[in-house]
C-alpha cells in the first residue's frame, strides 16, 4: 500500500533538511559521473596498445667521457656483445627510445619543395634490428638490410632514401591507400623519401600528444642521438638489464652508462593520467561515502525524533514493516528528487567541462548507471535506520511523554 | 468481550524486576463503561497496555472477543489493533506534520480501505465531533480540547468495538474534560465498549463500573447501578 501523499505532505514540513540532503545527492551524482567519464577516458588511453613489447623491452645510452671518442666503433662492438647475451632476443640502436618521452618530430608531405599543409611524425634512425627489437609488426613490405643503415656523423649531409612507416602515418599522408611505394618529402625539400616497409603501430615518444602514433623509420645511426634499445627473453628483462649494464661497463670503463626499462618509461608518460585516476576515485569513493552518512544520519535523526509518532502509528494498526516501508518511501522519494536535480546538473557540469577543458561528453547510459547505484546507496543507507526504526514499541504511544 | 484471567507483567532490567500486575484477573462486557482508578505507578497503563495489544502479557491468559490473545504474532496483533481497538492517549498523540484529515486517515489506510471509503469515514467522524471546519487545519492549531477530540474521531473513524483511553482528559481544563466526557459517554451508548484510566473521581464515577487498581491488582469492583451513586474507595 502505497502512502506517498501523507509521506509528501510530512515532508514538506521538514523540507529544508530533505532538500539538502537531495541537494547532496544530486552534487555527488553531478560530480561522480563526470569523474567516472574521466576515468574511464583516462584508462582507456593508459590501456590503449603501444604497438611495442613493453614489458620486455630496455634501453641504455652513455656519456663517454673522452673527447674523441669513436662511437661508430662503440656502436658496433657494444651491440654485437650485448645480441651475444644470454636472454637478449634482439637488439636495435635508435636516435631515441619510444615512450620515454623524448623524440624528433616534423612536417612531412606528399609533394617536393612545400612548406605548408605537411603532417607532423615521429621519426627515429635505427639500424636493421628495429622491427624484432621493438616487438613490432611488420605489415606490408619489408624492413632495412644491414647495408641500406647509413652512418651519420654531426657533419654528415647524407639523406634516407627509404622508410619504414606506422599504419596511422601511412593511412593519414596517404588516405588513397597503398602507402607502399610511394614517395614523401620533407618540408621545403624535394628529396624523395620511399616507403618500403609498414609496421602496425607505434605509440611514439609522447603518447598523449596529437602526434602519437604516427612514426617514420629511417635506416641509420647518428652519433648525437643514440640509445641501445634490447628486447628480452619474455621474463628476462631484469635480469638482461642487470647484465647488458655490467657488460657495457666492463667492455669499455670509460664511459656513464644509463639504463632504464620500457615499463617504468612508460609509467611515467601517464604518471599524470594515473594520478588523475587515483584522486578522482577517491573523490568518487569520498563523496559516496560522505552522502551515504549523511543520509544515514538524517534518517536515524528522523526516526529519534519521531519515536513518539511512529509508536503511535503502532497502536493504530501499523505493522513493522509498514513503519520501515515509510522511512524507505521517504528516502525513496528524497533521493529520486535529488538524482533527477543531480542528473540534470551532472549534464551542464559536463558541458562546461567539454568546452573549457575539453573533457569528453558525458554519455547518457554513464548519468543512468551512477544514479541507480546512488540510488542503491541511498536504500541501503537508509535500510538499517529503517529496520531498526520498526522495533520501537507500540508502548512508546503511551509511556513516553 | 474482555476477559484476563491471572494476568501477570514484570518488567526486567539489569537491576530490578518491577511487578506491574500480579494475578490480575478482570472482566468487561460487551458494550460497558468501565473507569479505572489507583495511585501512580499501580500498574493503570500497565493494563491498558495489554489490553489493547501494545504489550504482551509475562504469562497469563487474555481473551479479546472471545478469541485467545495471548499467543499472537505481531502482525495478528497490528491487525487486531487496527480493526477492533480505537487508542485515545493522554497526550492526544496526533501526528504534527499532518493536517486532521490526514491524521484520521492513518488507521484507515493501514486497513486497507480505498479513498473513496476512508473519506467518507473521515468526514464522518470529523462532524461527529464536531471540527468538519478545520479539516486542513495541522494539530498545533487547534486547543488541547479539540485536538484530543480529532485524536478521538481518529480512534472512532475504523469503528472499533473496544476504546481505550489513557486519561484522556488528564491534559484538559475541567470544561474541555466535561466536554471529551460526553463525547465518550455518546459513543458509549452507541455501543462501543470503553475502558478509561482517569485520575479525576466525578468521571470515574460517571462510568458504568469502576475499578480500583493498587499494586498490580484489581483491588475493589463495584457494579454501579447509576454514576452519581458509585462508589470511589
Ligand atoms: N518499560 C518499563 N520498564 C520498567 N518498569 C516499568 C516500565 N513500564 C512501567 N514500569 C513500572 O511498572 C509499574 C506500573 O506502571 P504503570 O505505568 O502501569 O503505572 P500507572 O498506574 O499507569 O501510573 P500513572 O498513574 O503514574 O500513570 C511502575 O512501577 C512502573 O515504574
Ligand atoms: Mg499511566
Amino acid at each position: 500500500m502505497l502512502e506517498l501523499r501523507p509521506i509528501l505532505s510530512a515532508l514538506w514540513r521538514h523540507k529544508v533538511s530533505a532538500l539538502l540532503i537531495a541537494l547532496q545527492l544530486g552534487l555527488t551524482l553531478a560530480i561522480v559521473s563526470n569523474a567516472l567519464v574521466v576515468i574511464d577516458e583516462r584508462s582507456e588511453r593508459i590501456s590503449r596498445p603501444t604497438g611495442l613489447a613493453v614489458e620486455d623491452i630496455n634501453s641504455f645510452s652513455f656519456l663517454a667521457i673522452p673527447e674523441d671518442y669513436d662511437k661508430f666503433e662503440a656502436f658496433r662492438l657494444d651491440l654485437d656483445m650485448i645480441r651475444s647475451l644470454p636472454g637478449v632476443a634482439s637488439a636495435t640502436i635508435s636516435n631515441h627510445v619510444p615512450l620515454s618521452g623524448s623524440g624528433s618530430a616534423s612536417g612531412f608531405y606528399t609533394e617536393p619543395n612545400k612548406e605548408t599543409g605537411g603532417i607532423s611524425a615521429n621519426y627515429y634512425t635505427v639500424d636493421e634490428h628495429f622491427i624484432d627489437a621493438l616487438g613490432m609488426k611488420l605489415t606490408a613490405g619489408r624492413g632495412f638490410s644491414p647495408e641500406e643503415v647509413m652512418q651519420v656523423g654531426a657533419t654528415s649531409s647524407e639523406r634516407p632514401t627509404v622508410a619504414v612507416v606506422t599504419q596511422k602515418f601511412a593511412d593519414e599522408v596517404f588516405p588513397e591507400g597503398n602507402a607502399l611505394g610511394k614517395a614523401f618529402f620533407l618540408g621545403g625539400d624535394d628529396h624523395p623519401i620511399e616507403v618500403v616497409g609498414i609496421v602496425e603501430r607505434n605509440l611514439g615518444p609522447w603518447p598523449n600528444s596529437s602526434v602519437a602514433g604516427r612514426g617514420v623509420f629511417y635506416p641509420a645511426i647518428m652519433d648525437q642521438w643514440f640509445y641501445y634499445i634490447v628486447r628480452a627473453e619474455p621474463g628476462q628483462r631484469d635480469a638482461v638489464l642487470k647484465l647488458v649494464e655490467e657488460k657495457l661497463a666492463e667492455r669499455d670503463p670509460n664511459r656513464v652508462i644509463n639504463a632504464d626499462t620500457m615499463e617504468e618509461q612508460k609509467a611515467q608518460q601517464y604518471a599524470s593520467d594515473n594520478t588523475m585516476i587515483k584522486v578522482l576515485a577517491s573523490v568518487v569513493i569520498l563523496l559516496t561515502f560522505i552522502v551515504a552518512l549523511g543520509i544515514v544520519g538524517l534518517t536515524v535523526f528522523w526516526i529519534t525524533q519521531r519515536q513518539k509518532q511512529i509508536g503511535v502509528r503502532r497502536a493504530l494498526g501499523a505493522t513493522r514493516s509498514a513503519i520501515s516501508r515509510y522511512f524507505l518511501l521517504e528516502n525513496l522519494i528524497i533521493a529520486v528528487t535529488g538524482i533527477a536535480l543531480g542528473a540534470a546538473a551532472a549534464q551542464v557540469f559536463n558541458g562546461f567541462l567539454a568546452s573549457e577543458f575539453n573533457q569528453p561528453a558525458l554519455p547518457p547510459i554513464v548519468t543512468i548507471s551512477c544514479a541507480l547505484f546512488l540510488l542503491g546507496v541511498s536504500l541501503a543507507a537508509a535500510l538499517v535506520p529503517a529496520l531498526r526504526a520498526a522495533n520501537i514499541s507500540p508502548a512508546t504511544a503511551t509511556r513516553s511523554v | 468481550m474482555l476477559k484476563m484471567h491471572n494476568i501477570r507483567k514484570s518488567y526486567r532490567t539489569d537491576t530490578i524486576e518491577t511487578h506491574a500486575l500480579r494475578d490480575f484477573s478482570l472482566e468487561v462486557d460487551e458494550g460497558e463503561f468501565v473507569s479505572v482508578t489507583g495511585p501512580s505507578g499501580s500498574g493503570k497503563t500497565t493494563f491498558l497496555n495489554i489490553a489493547g495489544l501494545l504489550e504482551t502479557p509475562t504469562g497469563g491468559e487474555y481473551r479479546l472477543d472471545g478469541e485467545d490473545v495471548s499467543n499472537l504474532n505481531d502482525r495478528q496483533r497490528s491487525r487486531l489493533r487496527n480493526e477492533k481497538i480505537g487508542f485515545i492517549f493522554q497526550g492526544f498523540n496526533l501526528i504534527p506534520d499532518l493536517n486532521l484529515f490526514d491524521n484520521i486517515d492513518v488507521p484507515l489506510r493501514y486497513r486497507g480501505f480505498n479513498a473513496k471509503e476512508r473519506k467518507k469515514r473521515i468526514e464522518k467522524v470529523l462532524d461527529q465531533v464536531g471540527l468538519s471546519a478545520r479539516a486542513k487545519h495541522l494539530p498545533a492549531q487547534l486547543s488541547g480540547g479539540q485536538q484530543q477530540r480529532v485524536a478521538i474521531a481518529r480512534a472512532l473513524a475504523g469503528e472499533p468495538r473496544f476504546l481505550l483511553a489513557d486519561e484522556p482528559t488528564g491534559n484538559l481544563d475541567s470544561l474541555m474534560a466535561r466536554q471529551v466526557m460526553e463525547l465518550l459517554e455518546f459513543i458509549n451508548e452507541w455501543g462501543t465498549t470503553i475502558v478509561m484510566v482517569t485520575h479525576d473521581p466525578d468521571l470515574a464515577r460517571r462510568a458504568h463500573r469502576n475499578i480500583q487498581i493498587v499494586d498490580g491488582q484489581v483491588s475493589d469492583l463495584h457494579r454501579a447501578t447509576a454514576p452519581a451513586t458509585a462508589e470511589i474507595a
